[in-house]
C-alpha cells in the first residue's frame, strides 16, 4: 500500500485509551496510512481544524463528553470527515436513535486490523466517489 | 298396656283400702260385741253401775259401727239380717235397760243372753265373711303387686326404649355433628356427616355436609392460586435475578472490552513488526505466541459481545415466521454433528401450526442453543424430540426433548444464569441458555427446563404469535 504522501488516506485515532489509540495509529501507518492518534475530544477537535482528516475514529465513551455528543458536533462542523465510532457497547443503536449521520459507521471493540482496514479503504473510496459527484 | 296396666294396679288397690277400711270396722263391731258380752257378765254378777255405763257404752258404738257399715252389712248379709241386728241391738239395749231395774228377773236374763249371742253370732259372721274375703284381699293384692311391678318394668323399658329412640334420632347425630366441628376446626375438610331419616337432625347434617363440600373447595382453589402465586413470585424472582446478572455481566463485559482491545493492538502491533523484521531470530515461534495471544483475545471478545448482547435491546427484525421451517433450518445447520455422533432427532411438528409474527433469526438462535446442549446431554445413540404447536390461541410452543442424563434439581434451577454450565471444562461457555432466556424475554415469551435425572431433559419455549413491544 506504498502510495504518494498526497494519496495516502488520513486517519485521526481519538481515544482517550492511550495504549489503545497510539498502538492502532502505530498498526494503520505500518499498513500505509497517514495515521495520528489524539486522547481526549478537545485534541481532535484542534488536530481536525488543523488538517481535515478522511477518516476520524472516535471512540464512543470519553471522560468529559460522551462519544455520541462528540460525533455529533464533529459531524455538524466536518460533514466530510468520514467517521467511524468504535464501541464496546452492542446496544449503542438504541443512543444514536433520532440522529441521522451521513458518512458514518459502528465498529465493535476489539477491532481487526484486517477487517478495519477494508472498512477504512471503501469509506475513502466512498467518500472519493462522492466528492466527484460533487464537482461540476 | 303400661297406663292400663297401672288403671288396673290403682283399682286393686282402691278395692284394697277399702276392704281394709271394712275389715276394720267388723273387727270393731266383733270387738264390741264381745265387750258387751263381757261387760253383760259383769253386769249380771255384780250389778255395779261401772258396768252398766260400760255395757251402754259399747251399745252405742256397737249401733253407730253397725250403721257406719251398714251398706257393706246389707251388700253381705242381705237388709233383713242388717234390720234384724239393729233390732237387736234396740232390743238388747231395752232388756240391759230393765234388767238394770230388775236385777233378778230371770226371765229377762234369759233373754239378753239369747239376743246377745244372736248378735254376737251376727258379728261373727260378718267377721267371717271378712276373713273369707282377705283371701280374695291377698289375691288382689298379689294381683295388684303383680300389675304394679309389671307396671313398673314397664316404665322402665319403655324409658329405655324412648332413651335409643332419643339417642338413635338426637342425641348421636348431634354427637356425630359435634365430632365432625372438632375435625372441622382441627383442619379436616374430608368429613362428612353419614344421612339417617329425613328430619331437622338430618338436614342440618346435609348442610354441614354441603358446607365442608363448599369449604373444601374453596380451600382447594385457594391453594391452587397461593401455588400459582408462588410461582409467578419464583418466576419473578428469578427474571429479575437474571436481568441484575445481565446488568452486571454487560457491565464487566464493557469494562474488560477496553483493555482487550489493547491487548489485542499490541499484539497485533507486534506481529506486524516481527513481520516485517528481517533476520529476527525465532520469527516464526514469535508469530505462533502472537497468533495464541490473539485468539485468546477472540474467545473473550465472543464472550464479552454475548454478555453485551444479552442486555442489549435488541433491533427486531419483525417480519412472519414459520417456526416449523425455523426448526427444519437449524436441524440442516446440526445435520453433520448428528450423523457423527449417531444422535436420532425426530421431528413431531404441529402440520396446522399459523405463522407468528417475530424474529426468526432470534428464534433460531435459541432453537440452535438448546439443540446443541441437548446433543451435549445424549451420549452416543441418544434421542433428541423437537414438537412444535400451540399453547394457547396467542402462544405458539416448541418443545426440546432429550433422553440424556438429565439435571439435578439443584441444578436446574441455575442453567439460565450466566456462566454456569454442567458440561466438562471448555466445552462451554455456560452462555448459551443465557443468551437464549434474554431472547426469549425480549420475544416476549417464556423458556422453561424440565428434567428427570437418568431421564432427560425438556425444555420449553413460548413464543407469542404476535410480538408486542
Amino acid at each position: 500500500m506504498k502510495e504518494g504522501e498526497k494519496d495516502r488516506t488520513s486517519v485521526l485515532v481519538v481515544d482517550n485509551e492511550i495504549e489503545f489509540a497510539s498502538t492502532l495509529a502505530e498498526r494503520l501507518q505500518m499498513r500505509g496510512y497517514d495515521a495520528t492518534a489524539v486522547y481526549s475530544a478537545e485534541d481532535a477537535f484542534e488536530a481536525v481544524k488543523k488538517s481535515l482528516p478522511d477518516i476520524m475514529l472516535l471512540d464512543h465513551v470519553m471522560p468529559g463528553t460522551s462519544g455520541v455528543e462528540a460525533l455529533t458536533t464533529m459531524k455538524t462542523c466536518f460533514p466530510n470527515v468520514f467517521v467511524f465510532l468504535l464501541t464496546g457497547q452492542v446496544d449503542i443503536e438504541k443512543e444514536l436513535e433520532g440522529i441521522r449521520l451521513d458518512n458514518f459507521s459502528l465498529i465493535l471493540k476489539p477491532v481487526d486490523i484486517s477487517a478495519l482496514t477494508v472498512m477504512i479503504d471503501r469509506a475513502k473510496l466512498e467518500m472519493t466517489n462522492k466528492r466527484k459527484l460533487q464537482e461540476p | 298396656m303400661t297406663v292400663v296396666m297401672g288403671f288396673f294396679g290403682y283399682l286393686d288397690l282402691r278395692t284394697i283400702s277399702s276392704r281394709l277400711a271394712y275389715i276394720k270396722t267388723a273387727d270393731d263391731i266383733l270387738n264390741d260385741a264381745l265387750e258387751i258380752r263381757r261387760y253383760e257378765k259383769n253386769l249380771l254378777l255384780f250389778h255395779d253401775e261401772t258396768s252398766l255405763n260400760e255395757l251402754n257404752k259399747y251399745i252405742n258404738l256397737l249401733r253407730k259401727d253397725v250403721e257406719g257399715l251398714k251398706k257393706e252389712i246389707v251388700g253381705r248379709l242381705g237388709l233383713p239380717e242388717y234390720k234384724k241386728l239393729s233390732d237387736r241391738i234396740d232390743e238388747y239395749e231395752r232388756i240391759i235397760h230393765n234388767i238394770a231395774k230388775n236385777p233378778n228377773d230371770n226371765g229377762l236374763i234369759d233373754r239378753v243372753r239369747e239376743v246377745a249371742r244372736k248378735i254376737q253370732s251376727t258379728t261373727e259372721d260378718l267377721a267371717a265373711v271378712e276373713r273369707a274375703s282377705i283371701d280374695i284381699l291377698l289375691d288382689h293384692l298379689n294381683r295388684s303387686m303383680t300389675l304394679l311391678l309389671l307396671t313398673i318394668a314397664s316404665f322402665i323399658v319403655a324409658g329405655a326404649v324412648i332413651n335409643m329412640k332419643l339417642a338413635d334420632g338426637i342425641s348421636n347425630p348431634i354427637r356425630d355433628l359435634e365430632d365432625a366441628t372438632k375435625r372441622v376446626a382441627d383442619g379436616d375438610l374430608s368429613c362428612r356427616i353419614e344421612l339417617k331419616g329425613k328430619d331437622e337432625i338430618a338436614s342440618l347434617g346435609m348442610s354441614f355436609n354441603v358446607m365442608q363440600d363448599r369449604l373444601s373447595d374453596a380451600r382447594q382453589s385457594l391453594e391452587l392460586a397461593i401455588e400459582e402465586v408462588h410461582e409467578k413470585q419464583e418466576q419473578l424472582l428469578e427474571a429479575e435475578k437474571l436481568a441484575s446478572l445481565g446488568r452486571i455481566a454487560a457491565g464487566v463485559a464493557h469494562e474488560i472490552n477496553n483493555p482487550l482491545a489493547i491487548v489485542n493492538e499490541k499484539a497485533g502491533l507486534m506481529q506486524d513488526i516481527i513481520g516485517i523484521s528481517d533476520g529476527f531470530q525465532n520469527k516464526e515461534r514469535f508469530i505462533n505466541l502472537i497468533q495464541g495471544i490473539v485468539a485468546s483475545v477472540e474467545r473473550c471478545r465472543t464472550i464479552t459481545h454475548h454478555l453485551l448482547g444479552y442486555a442489549r435491546r435488541i433491533e427486531f427484525i419483525m417480519g412472519p415466521v414459520n417456526l416449523n421451517h425455523a426448526v427444519e433450518e437449524v436441524k440442516g445447520f446440526l445435520h453433520t454433528e448428528l450423523d457423527i455422533k449417531r444422535i436420532v432427532l425426530e421431528s413431531n411438528l404441529a402440520a396446522d401450526l399459523p405463522q407468528i409474527r417475530s424474529d426468526k433469526g432470534q428464534i433460531e438462535q435459541v432453537i440452535l442453543n438448546i439443540l446443541k446442549n441437548a446433543i451435549d446431554a445424549v451420549s452416543e445413540n441418544g434421542l433428541i424430540t423437537i414438537s412444535s404447536g400451540m399453547k394457547d390461541s396467542a402462544t405458539a410452543v416448541i418443545s426440546i426433548k432429550d433422553n440424556g442424563q438429565g439435571i439435578p434439581e439443584d441444578k436446574l434451577k441455575h442453567i439460565f444464569e450466566p456462566f454456569f454450565t454442567t458440561k466438562v471444562r471448555n466445552k462451554g461457555t455456560g452462555l448459551g441458555l443465557f443468551v437464549s432466556y434474554g431472547i426469549v424475554k425480549k420475544l416476549g415469551g417464556m423458556i422453561n427446563a424440565e428434567s428427570v435425572p437418568g431421564r432427560g431433559t425438556t425444555f420449553t419455549v413460548e413464543i407469542p404469535v404476535d410480538f408486542k413491544q
